[in-house]
């Protein structure tokens, strides 16, 4: 996006933000860092409340507000609901009357009283104006009801899709995102039902592993360890590569098990057959282990009673997912989880984005970087990004961050530009220290 | 140097470290924010009710009425009187029981709306990682029922039970039509257009003219032309005051029939025309009810990608934690544009840790920047010795500096 158009997004966002003074929550444009190159772009340092520097435009939401508008309209439903019974009742209770007064009038001449009962009825009921009354108390329900729908659209995003893209994105890559997930989760019922139903058999691939998984945990859940151990032998050199050690951790709970439930010479053969590989890394783990044997039948009460908490099932549970996940090549997390989470943490200021830039569809279309931040929580950085602090630039192998004698971190450009090309000392934009290109030194973070 | 001599960098951390619970916080009101059509659909499902009750009611309650003047104003024997009174009492009593039944109906609606306020309103910090849970079930709820998988949508709906949080007995409601037009039935969908008339007409829909422009064609392709004809006359000459072109077109197929080479005509014939309608009735159920047209999955997981999109998840030491170094991500996020940041954000590549004023990051004589707890602790453990994980440069902890990001 080019600089005339980030200037025109800001002179609407800032016309907008006049337009909404009585908002708490309206951000102020804020200079909060010294910038030298580019003053427009000192317009989008962080102003309070949000990074993006774009107004918030959705005022607070009071959510027990709502629900009283909701019960509001609730409780006229129940009263127009009540009302229809009622009417109903009275026009059937006034033909009933009139019916029993025919029946009852014996006098095969009364030709002329049946008339004039016909004629009393329709008049009565003409008197009741059911419609009328029907009609009313349905118009006051509905009064309640655009109220309570307007204030939904007030106080929420009424269309979540406006900053939505129309690009390519196809339907069997998502397909195959969902059923991995399902599988992921241990919904294998579901996998299946769904790759069934969407058609989409090479939604399978990681099943089986992911059955494989799930069957060490249950096993894991009711105490019994074998499949792990097996697994974990199985893949000993990749686990070591991770740095896990997860192998001694899967022994340490057994070698507790036994010498709970069988006792101290099963359990001294086992640490015999199993621990001497881990002795040279790991002696003092295995020194506790073998103090343990001096308490046996005791050991809730011994110095070593931690070794018996349940945590060390559920931790070992969720180092064997993770280290078995990243053996796969997979996340720990699903990632489709992650990438929902990131999209609800984004998607306000990107709307708010779109919306300043509705005027500019086909620039909206084509941006191949999002002109603000949308300011995601710490779980989702996965990358160390180096952003100069003179030239606001992220930092590239072309332009990559540099280290002055000063300590301080500036992009490769901004010192270029900052020495004029030159081999002269320049001084730091933040200390009085003074530095030349040469002393200046590559970072890799 | 001292950090608190620099200019900036010392009070924006301290600050943000400060911040954490409140932009948490300030993301769950935010995000909240865009949970209107969790909100809207069952409303408008409550709205359909009410109004499909009210005007049983009043339909029933008006011939009732013209009954009861229809006896005062005819002369009618004892018997027939009599006759005639009974017959609009039972009538009645069947009303009264229909609506009974509606306001039953419209009170599970009513609950089912309050049940998602009191979910929206339950969320707290606490409880947050479940509540986001569930929030990806709806989100894949609505993705099945969208795209017509409805058992799959069933299956994870019930296993987790949350089915008055899901959308799914008003997607049956859409079923019926789909099923029918892709068999090439259009007569359910034309009953759904009656039931929402003034509503499409609102929006000013054509799918009904559609849908009737379909029935023309079938009757042309079946060499049916005087039944065509008839039909346009009945169904398709009062749409021609806004859509005569269309109309025109339609009907110039009566001089092409249905094996005709134009193109133009050509593509009326074409059996996709009954997908496109599909795709047509999909959109105007998802605007009549208050939903997004596209599903949710797709708008959360575009901004998602968008948002975690950096140059670096396409390189080879992309992090498997990162949904961006699997290739479907990949893909799908391939036409998104780049995120943008406006501060550094640096992760220590040794413990995946933010580095920041609490953990500063530290360099290495050949420049590699790792975080000083994670250093500290490998100093620790081999007396002092540092080795760099991705070059194995070997030196000393004493030989490391500071490096201040800003
Ligand atoms: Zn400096
Ligand atoms: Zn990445």
């Amino acid at each position: 996006m080019d600089v005339s158009a980030v200037e025109s997004i800001l002179a609407r966002g800032e016309n907008l933000r006049k337009k909404e003074k009585n908002q708490k929550r309206a951000g102020s444009f804020g200079f909060g860092t010294i910038c030298y190159s580019n003053c427009i772009r000192a317009n989008w340092l962080t102003p309070i409340g949000s990074e993006s520097g774009l107004p918030n435009q959705i005022p607070e939401m009071e959510l027990s507000s709502i629900k009283d508008a909701f019960d509001r309209v609730s409780k006229k439903q129940k009263l127009s609901s009540s009302k229809t019974q009622e009417v109903i009742d009275q026009v059937g209770r006034e033909i009933e009357q009139t019916l029993e007064k025919l029946q009852s009038s014996q006098d095969a001449a009364s030709g002329v009283d049946q008339k004039a009962f016909l004629t009393e009825l329709k008049s009565k009921i003409n008197e009741i104006g059911p419609i009328n009354q029907l009609e009313g108390s349905q118009k006051e329900l509905n009064v309640g009801l655009s109220k309570y729908t307007k204030l939904l659209e007030k106080s929420f995003i009424s269309d979540i899709s406006k900053a939505y893209r129309n690009v390519e994105f196809d339907i069997h890559t998502v397909n195959q995102i969902v059923a991995t997930h399902f599988y992921r989760q241990g919904l294998f019922d579901l996998g299946d039902c769904f790759i069934n139903e969407a058609h989409e058999p090479e939604g399978t691939i990681l099943k089986s592993s992911f059955l494989e998984m799930y069957r060490i945990l249950e096993a894991v859940k009711s105490r019994n360890l074998e499949p792990a151990l097996a697994w974990v032998a199985a893949n000993r050199d990749q686990l070591l590569q991770n740095g896990s050690n997860l192998e001694l951790k899967l022994h340490r709970l057994q070698f507790v098990e036994i010498l709970q439930k069988r006792g101290r010479n099963d359990a001294l053969k086992y640490a015999r057959a199993y621990l001497p590989p881990f002795a040279s890394g790991h002696m003092d783990d295995i020194q506790k282990l073998m103090a343990c044997l001096l308490w046996v039948g005791r050991l809730d009460c011994s110095p070593y009673a931690e070794i018996l908490s349940p945590s060390h099932w559920e931790k070992l549970a969720e180092e064997l997912t993770r280290q078995f996940c990243s053996l796969l090549g997979q996340s720990y997390e699903s990632p489709l989880s992650i990438a929902i989470a990131a999209g609800v943490q984004g998607l306000p200021t990107l709307l708010k984005l779109a919306n300043v830039m509705a005027a500019k569809q086909q620039e909206w279309q084509a941006m191949k970087q999002l002109p603000v931040p949308l300011d995601l929580g710490r779980e989702f950085q996965f990358h160390s990004i180096f952003v100069c602090p003179v030239s606001r630039d992220q930092a590239t192998d072309e332009n990559p961050p540099m280290l002055m004698p000063c300590s301080h971190v500036l992009c490769k450009q901004s010192i270029v530009k900052l020495s004029k090309s030159s081999t002269r000392t320049f001084k730091c934009p933040y200390c009085p220290l003074e530095a030349t290109v040469a002393q200046c030194r590559q970072l890799y973070f | 140097m001292e950090m608190e001599s620099l200019p900036n960098g010392d009070s924006t951390s301290a600050a943000a470290a400060a911040s954490v619970p409140t932009s948490k916080l300030s993301h769950l009101a935010e995000s909240l924010k865009l949970e209107h059509q969790f909100l809207r659909v069952p409303l408008e499902h409550l709205k359909k009710s009410m109004r499909a009750n009210h005007r049983i009611v009043e339909k029933e309650m008006s011939a009732v009425i013209s009954g009861v003047a229809e006896a005062a104003d005819r002369d009618m024997s004892k018997e027939e009187a009599v006759q005639h009174l009974s017959c609009l009492v039972s009538r009645l009593q069947g009303l009264k029981r229909k609506s009974e039944e509606g306001s039953k109906t419209e009170h599970l609606q009513a609950q089912r709306c309050r049940a998602r306020l009191d979910h929206l309103d339950g969320v707290d910090i606490d409880n947050q990682s479940e509540w986001n849970n569930m929030r990806v079930k709806r989100i894949l709820v609505d993705y099945m029922l969208r795209l017509s998988y409805y058992d799959s949508a069933v299956k994870l709906a019930e296993s987790s039970n949350i089915q008055d949080l899901v959308d799914i007995d008003v997607f049956l409601e859409a079923k019926k039509v789909i099923d029918a037009l892709q068999n090439k039935e259009v007569a359910p969908a034309l009953a759904w257009c009656a039931e929402n008339k003034s509503r499409l007409k609102k929006s000013k829909s054509k799918f009904e003219f559609q849908l009737r422009l379909q029935e023309f064609i079938e009757l042309v392709r079946a060499d049916n032309n005087l039944r065509a004809i008839t039909y346009a006359r009945k169904y398709l000459a009062t749409w021609g005051a806004t859509h005569m072109k269309e109309l025109q077109r339609v009907m110039a197929t009566l001089a092409f029939k249905s094996n005709t080479e134009c193109a133009t005509y050509k593509v009326l014939f074409e059996a996709k025309q009954w997908d496109y309608l599909v795709e047509q009735f999909k959109q105007e159920f998802c605007r009549l009810y208050g939903m997004t047209l596209e599903p949710l999955l797709n708008i959360y997981l575009q901004a998602g990608l968008s948002a975690l999109k950096t140059p670096f998840c396409y390189e080879e030491d992309c992090t498997k934690e990162d949904p961006l170094s699997q290739e479907h991500f990949r893909k799908l996020a391939s036409p998104l544009p780049f995120s943008k940041q406006h501060h550094s954000k640096l992760v220590c590549y040794i413990s995946k840790e933010l580095m920041d004023f609490d953990n500063p990051p530290l360099v290495l004589p050949n420049g590699y920047v790792y975080s000083t707890k994670a250093l500290e602790e490998m100093a620790k453990k081999n007396d002092g010795k540092i080795t760099c994980p991705r070059t194995g440069f070997i030196c000393n902890f004493s030989e490391l500096v500071k490096a201040f990001i800003s």
